[in-house]
């Protein structure tokens, strides 16, 4: 029975991979919105996990978070009062803050434009950074105020091309400071995206020293083992935004991770939507391709299917012949498709910073999915054969 | 072994009746190979499809083998056309895509006979018709008479006691129509029934007995032999 479907797809090849493209594209499609679903939710998972699991907690100034980019002049920052207040809670270990900006990095008449972050003092066990050469700034360098930084592998090969750039000395607003080591972060993260990725880190001490007119647009609060870091958060915040006389002047970071995980919501949803159209068009046009190709080959096969019947062949065995046939071709589609998607998926995921996780449960699904549109599509041909009379299919001499 | 009474076949062309077959009785019995002949649109093709249990007749009875197949429908008559009657065709009819060999293993799929007995059937088949060397032909590489060989191998598959021929030398040229007419003969010595349509009045004395048929009517019975 199998083979002989295979035989008569086999008949005319290049109809029958046309009628498969359908269902082709649409399999493939499915297979590309599962992963990238999926890969999508790992990725909002990832971030809140990573977050939750720190004891650290990120308060920053709401305009930063807000959608649109911040007046310089209206941004919140905070100030020494502001590092006192938080430092008397019960629960708070430590606490340090961050400066961000952006700035001339200089070397040798060479000057680019990076992304200056002045970070607390444990900054290497926060942001997981992997040191190509050299090392990372330490609490005493922090404490010292000393002029020290440490560069992003881009920007380093910038400055520096192949040299080591460790032990030489750059020019940061005007001041030198020593290179002492390149390194890079492995946090999954947004802003590099838009940002770029060249960046000098130095002990924020020293960059509110080089520049003191930025805000401190972060405070990061290290919190003593066992401490209840949402409900700590909570009053935190609370009694931050009650000493800057606004209702809401600050927020803890997870109320930006929020949006970050919204806005990752969003992108999946959106592409979600629009493979999701493209799968649906091209699953009915692929359906009722599959069906057309079938009632011409029906057609085409009147005296075939007569002589089967003269021959001994009941309607259920000419039923079953076309449906085989039907189901065969989108099967054959849908195997296609899924490898097309899954090599779609693994493209995506290396090309772009979505992660996309391909599942075996979707290929299965989306197998089984083409299957049944070659039952559902080839229902009515093969129905329209097996009613067929044999005389007037013989007629056909 | 065929009984057919007052057989009337009456389609509705335009509003109006049109009787293809008026009236016939037919008796042919076991081990008899009958000839039917009569002018073009005579009726000879929706006889032999009646008697072929391809089509059932509008009024009238046909017992074969004593069974009342003119009350039988589907599935039943398909096992009939399985088992019991082989059919032969001006026109060959073998699926072009499929070699001689599985042309003939058709009807024994339909059978639901095992793949490695219904090989060595098939086989056997093509050498009763002289066809061993061409089993893995394609049709379109086989001359016509080589293809009505394979179409009688065909026919004979689940071993028919019915044979049924619509003018299966038609097609052909009179010498190879000749070695057809002999096949049939030779299957008929070893006991076969056949009927056959034939316009050809010599390939008609190769029978028994000639049923004219004019009109939709038999016309005078005649003994030949
Ligand atoms: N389905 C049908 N509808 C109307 N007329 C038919 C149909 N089938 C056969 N006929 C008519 O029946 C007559 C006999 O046809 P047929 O049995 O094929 O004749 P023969 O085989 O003797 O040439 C023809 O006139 C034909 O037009
Ligand atoms: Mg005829």
């Amino acid at each position: 029975m199998l083979a002989a479907a295979w035989l008569s797809l086999t008949a005319n090849v290049l109809r029958s991979l046309l009628t498969m493209l359908g269902i082709f594209i649409g399999v493939a499609s499915i297979i590309a919105i599962v992963a990238i679903g999926q890969g999508g939710t790992t990725a909002v998972v990832n971030v809140i996990e990573s977050h939750a699991a720190q004891q650290t907690i990120e308060i920053l100034p709401k305009e930063l978070v807000e959608p649109g980019l911040p007046q310089p002049g209206q941004v919140l920052s905070f100030t020494e009062d502001d590092l006192q207040l938080v430092r008397q809670f019960d629960g708070v270990a430590d606490v340090s803050y961050s400066v961000n900006g952006q700035g001339d990095v200089g070397y040798r008449g060479k000057t680019i434009n990076a992304n200056i972050e002045g970070g607390p003092s444990d900054l290497n066990e926060l942001a997981n950074f992997t040191v190509v050469q050299g090392h990372m700034y330490t609490s005493a360098d922090w404490l010292a105020h000393r002029r020290l930084a440490v560069l992003s592998t881009s920007l380093a090969h910038k400055l520096f091309g192949n040299q080591s750039p460790v032990g030489q000395v750059i020019q940061v607003g005007g001041q030198p400071l020593q290179v002492v080591g390149v390194a890079v972060s492995n946090q999954f993260n947004f802003m590099s995206m838009f940002l770029g990725a060249d960046t000098i880190y130095l002990p924020a001490t020293t960059c509110t020293d080089l520049f003191p007119w930025w805000n401190i647009s972060e405070m990061d609060v290290t919190i003593q083992p066992g401490t209840d870091k949402a409900a700590l958060s909570k009053r935190l915040v609370t009694a931050l935004n009650l000493h800057a006389h606004q209702a809401d002047a600050f927020i803890d970071s997870s109320g930006f991770l929020l949006g970050l995980e919204k806005t990752i919501g969003t992108i999946t949803t959106i592409l979600t939507a629009v493979i999701g159209a493209v799968a649906g068009i091209a699953l009915v046009v692929g359906g009722v391709g599959v069906m057309n190709m079938m009632l011409v080959s029906v057609s085409e096969r009147t005296e075939e299917i007569g002589l089967r019947m003269s021959l001994g062949a009941t309607q259920s065995d000419i039923l079953l012949q076309f449906l085989c046939e039907s189901v065969m071709i989108t099967g054959c589609g849908g195997l296609l498709g899924i490898a097309f998607g899954v090599v779609a998926s693994i493209l995506v995921h290396a090309l772009t910073p979505l992660p996309s996780v391909v599942s075996w449960q979707a290929a299965v699904i989306g197998f089984l999915f083409s299957m049944a549109m070659g039952v559902v599509c080839g229902l009515y041909p093969a129905y329209k054969a097996s009613k067929l009379h044999p005389i007037d299919a013989l007629r056909y001499e | 072994m065929i009984v057919l009474r007052h057989v009337w076949k009456t389609y509705t062309v335009g509003g109006e009746p049109l009787h293809v077959l008026r009236d016939v009785t037919l008796d042919v019995a076991a081990g008899e190979f009958v000839a039917i002949m009569g002018p073009s649109g005579s009726g000879k093709s929706t006889l032999m499809h009646i008697l072929g249990c391809l089509d059932v007749p509008t009024r009238g009875t046909y017992h074969l083998d004593n069974q009342p197949v003119h009350e039988w429908h589907g599935r039943a008559l398909a096992h009939v056309r399985n088992r019991d009657i082989g059919f032969v065709f001006q026109h060959f009819h073998l699926l072009p895509r499929m070699t001689a060999l599985r042309n003939v293993e058709l009807p024994m799929i339909y059978a639901g006979r095992p793949r490695a007995e219904r090989r060595r059937q098939a086989r056997q088949l093509l050498a009763q018709v002289g066809m061993e060397e061409r089993a893995h032909h394609y049709p379109n590489q086989l001359s016509g008479g080589q293809r009505q060989r394979v179409a009688i191998a065909r026919a004979l598959a689940n071993g028919p006691r019915l044979l049924l021929a619509d003018e299966p030398t038609g097609a052909l040229d009179s010498a190879t129509g000749r070695g057809i007419l002999e096949l049939f003969r030779q299957l008929n010595q070893q006991g076969m029934t056949i009927v056959m349509i034939t316009h050809d009045p010599s390939v008609a004395a190769a029978a028994h007995r000639i049923v004219h048929l004019v009109d939709g009517r038999v016309a005078d019975p005649e003994r030949v032999d």
